[in-house]
């Protein structure tokens, strides 16, 4: 059975063919590949889909391995041509269309890579530019999936000495997500990759540490994205166990805004310890964060506590025993201690002239 | 009980400066580092920023208002006693903070409780101090307020590691433990018994005395204007750099070279205060000139090289006028009232920090450091007086 999809584009080799001759364009595909043949079916007349069943026909008599075909629906407006075909497209798909490219040199060592974060089905046209340092035509270009190769549903074109090839793929659920590479060249291939992927979960980085008894909020935030639901899991070890299942006092999931989740935890016990992941669902997949969590006995810091008080005491013991000690030793006679005194300020004042120094300031202070 | 005719400038008195060191490095230190439990506390109470920061204030508030009662126990009691219970009082705030429920909790038991400790503590160290030294008093004034400085620098890494190990209950536990050092601290102030001592009498007698004279009125009053233009720096430095398109990074690293120079400036103008010869309210002029100056530069700075060289200059600037500033007022009123003295300064200048920055909110950019600039002139211009 046909299924309702959004129509591709295909072209084969360097030339941007109109769709009139496709018929015989899928045949000479089918006689090519040898792998699963996504066959598009694109009507170029303005006629409705009655030539579509005929279409089908040749297209299962030709291949030999699984076909997804994809038939137009029948509510979208009739596809007359190339151009408009692609703006009919974006507009039956309702779908956004995103664009990124990246563009390499013959000789660039590194691999180039680019990330693209989905958090919704949408069109992803990807792009790959290369600057060949020799002849543009001898230049063989191939995109692959993974490690699986994709035939024939990207453009090639050529301007101004830079190769240009362009994939489009319309990205509905987990399935076509991954990495996108495009090769160029057969024995020295330059590699670009395009990584789909679904937003990334912030979790804490930090252990969060609790105290036996206390409560805890424990939360996951998205930066830009509103993932459809959000579920938590608690383990120790390895067994990830999903909670708030059985809705009870002891665990509380609420979130203020849709990008973010919070789990609150009352009347911690040495139980709770352990790694807490959120997952959170979107249309085009999955995605999780992590939370760690440690809950201390109340005795962890009162022990440290206890000891720097205890230092404490000894430090001011010793401070006052010292100086009873050095009180007795001068006590022997209450004369004989302003004696000393006098001799010790005797002793300060032969240290200089700069005793006029003070004294005048403190005469000026009197003074006032 | 003999008088001594004059502080002896040594001997024990090294061992205040220790104490002194340590003591304004856990009062101050503590407040200014404490930014780093704020955050944990606007997580754990889900409150805003701006009430969380009240406890901050509050502590303040209550250290500078209550110098007054700490100085006159101090002048009644001795230091010892005053310090050692304002210690207990810290710690004993931070103790029962660690088990707040909600953010009142913390306002009373920081704020007030601990913060009535560091007025019992603050103040009677400094004046011990001043009575312990003249010839070195500068000198003396200027080591012990690097215990400000330098507890900035590590406290506020060592808080952070103690919210990573034991969440912020258990970080205050030890902050507690921490503070009750203060006691320590406190047992070191050996009593002095000065010649003044029996002439200037009781503390009652002593404020009133006080309030009567002249000098010392124009004094707190420039000191309040100075008190005034101080932190409005601190807080609009950053949001300067930032507005000129400074990353946060570099932003933050600039603040510590504005606290490396300023406690260069504490120590050099210590010893400067004590090797120039005639009064010493004269470098204290010179410093609130230098830095009214060094402020009304700041909008004109837009390189980075003319920034940096200005926040260092003012670092080194308000970093020195700080021990001449304490210097000064025990040769205006003598060492016997000064425990008093300091406590009325400290109250009066506290209404200068408290409108400052609130104040200097409200201009833009280039008014607030105008306005900065001339809080300073205004301070030194009181000094002229």
């Amino acid at each position: 059975m046909s299924k309702q999809v959004w129509p591709y584009l295909i072209h084969h080799g360097g030339k941007a063919a109109p769709f009139k001759s496709l018929p015989v364009q899928e045949e000479m595909m089918t006689k090519y590949s040898n792998l699963s043949l996504e066959s598009h079916n694109i009507s170029v007349t303005a006629a409705p889909f009655t030539s579509l069943p005929v279409q089908e026909e040749m297209m299962t008599k030709s291949s030999n391995l699984s076909l997804e075909s994809h038939s137009i629906s029948m509510t979208a407006a009739p596809f007359t041509s190339l151009p408009v075909q692609e703006e009919m497209m974006t507009k039956s798909s309702n779908l956004s269309l995103e664009s990124h490219s990246i563009s390499m040199t013959e000789h660039s060592n590194m691999p180039v890579e680019k990330n693209i974060t989905l958090e919704r089905p949408s069109n992803v046209e990807l792009i790959c530019q290369f600057t060949p340092s020799g002849d543009l035509n001898s230049v063989n270009v191939t995109w692959k999936k993974g490690d699986k190769l994709l035939e024939g549903n990207y453009l090639v074109n050529a301007t101004g000495g830079i190769l240009y090839t362009q994939h489009r793929v319309a990205v509905i659920n987990s399935k076509q997500m991954g990495s996108y590479s495009c090769f160029f060249g057969e024995k020295k291939q330059q590699r670009g990759t395009f990584n789909l992927k679904v937003p990334e979960i912030n979790g804490q980085n930090k252990p969060l540490i609790t105290y036996l008894g206390d409560s805890v909020v424990l939360m996951c935030k998205c930066q830009d994205c509103l993932p459809l639901n959000w579920t938590w899991y608690g383990g120790n070890g390895s067994v990830q166990v999903p909670i708030g299942v059985p809705v009870n006092d002891k665990y509380v999931i609420s979130g203020k805004h849709a990008n973010e989740t919070r789990l609150k935890i009352t009347q911690l016990s040495e139980d709770d310890q352990g790694t807490y992941l959120c997952h959170a669902i979107f249309e085009l997949g999955e995605s999780e964060g992590h939370v760690k969590l440690v809950v201390l006995s109340y005795l962890v810091p009162l022990k440290v506590f206890c000891a720097i008080a205890a230092e404490v005491v000894l430090l001011v013991a010793a401070i006052l025993l010292f100086e009873m000690y050095t009180q007795k030793k001068k006590k022997p006679s209450d004369d004989g201690k302003e004696f000393e005194q006098g001799e010790q300020l005797k002793l300060d004042d032969s240290n200089g002239i700069e005793n006029s120094g003070p004294r005048h300031r403190k005469n000026e202070s009197v003074g006032q | 009980m003999a008088y001594r005719a004059e502080p002896p400038d040594g001997g024990w008195g090294w061992m205040v400066v220790l104490s002194a060191f340590f003591q304004s490095a856990l009062v101050f230190g503590v407040l200014r580092s404490f930014g780093v439990f704020f955050v944990e506390f606007v997580a754990a109470f889900e409150e805003p920023a701006a009430r969380v920061s009240w406890i901050a204030s509050i502590g303040i508030a209550v250290q500078q208002f209550g110098s007054p009662v700490g100085s006159a126990l101090s002048t009644k009691f001795g230091p010892r006693p005053a310090v050692m219970t304002g210690g207990i009082l810290t710690a004993l705030g931070m103790l029962l903070a660690s088990f707040a429920t909600s953010l009142t909790h913390l306002y009373l038991s920081i704020g007030l409780l601990s913060g009535s400790g560091w007025a019992l503590t603050f103040t009677p160290t400094l004046a011990c101090l001043s009575r312990y030294f003249s010839r070195r008093r500068s000198l003396a004034m200027g080591l012990a307020l690097t215990g400000v400085g330098l507890s900035s620098f590590a406290f506020a890494p060592l808080f952070q590691w103690l919210l990573n190990h034991y969440a912020w209950r258990g970080a205050l536990l030890l902050v507690s433990a921490l503070s009750l050092h203060l006691v320590a601290c406190g047992a070191l102030l050996r009593p002095l018994s000065l010649a003044e001592d029996p002439v200037v009498g009781g503390p009652g007698a002593q404020i009133t005395s006080l309030l009567r004279h002249g000098p010392f009125l124009r004094y707190t009053v420039a000191l309040t204007l100075i008190n005034t233009g101080y932190f409005i720096p601190y807080v609009h430095l950053v949001a300067h750099l930032r507005d000129l398109g400074w990353d946060p990074l570099p932003a933050a690293f600039l603040l510590s070279v504005a606290a490396i120079s300023d406690l260069v400036g504490r120590v050099a103008s210590g010893w400067l205060g004590d090797a120039v010869p005639g009064p010493v309210a004269r470098l204290l002029m010179l410093w609130t000139t230098l830095t009214g100056v060094i402020l009304a530069l700041y909008p004109v700075a837009e390189a980075p090289t003319g920034l940096v060289a200005l926040t260092m200059a003012y670092g080194f600037t308000s970093g020195a006028l700080t021990p001449v500033a304490f210097s000064v007022l025990p040769e205006l009123v003598g060492t016997g009232k000064i425990y008093c003295g300091l406590g009325l300064v400290q109250m009066v200048e506290s209404i200068g920090g408290l409108l400052g920055a609130p104040l200097s909110g409200k201009g833009n950019k280039i008014s607030r450091w105008a306005m900065a600039a001339v809080f300073y002139h205004g301070g030194c211009r009181g000094e002229l007086i």
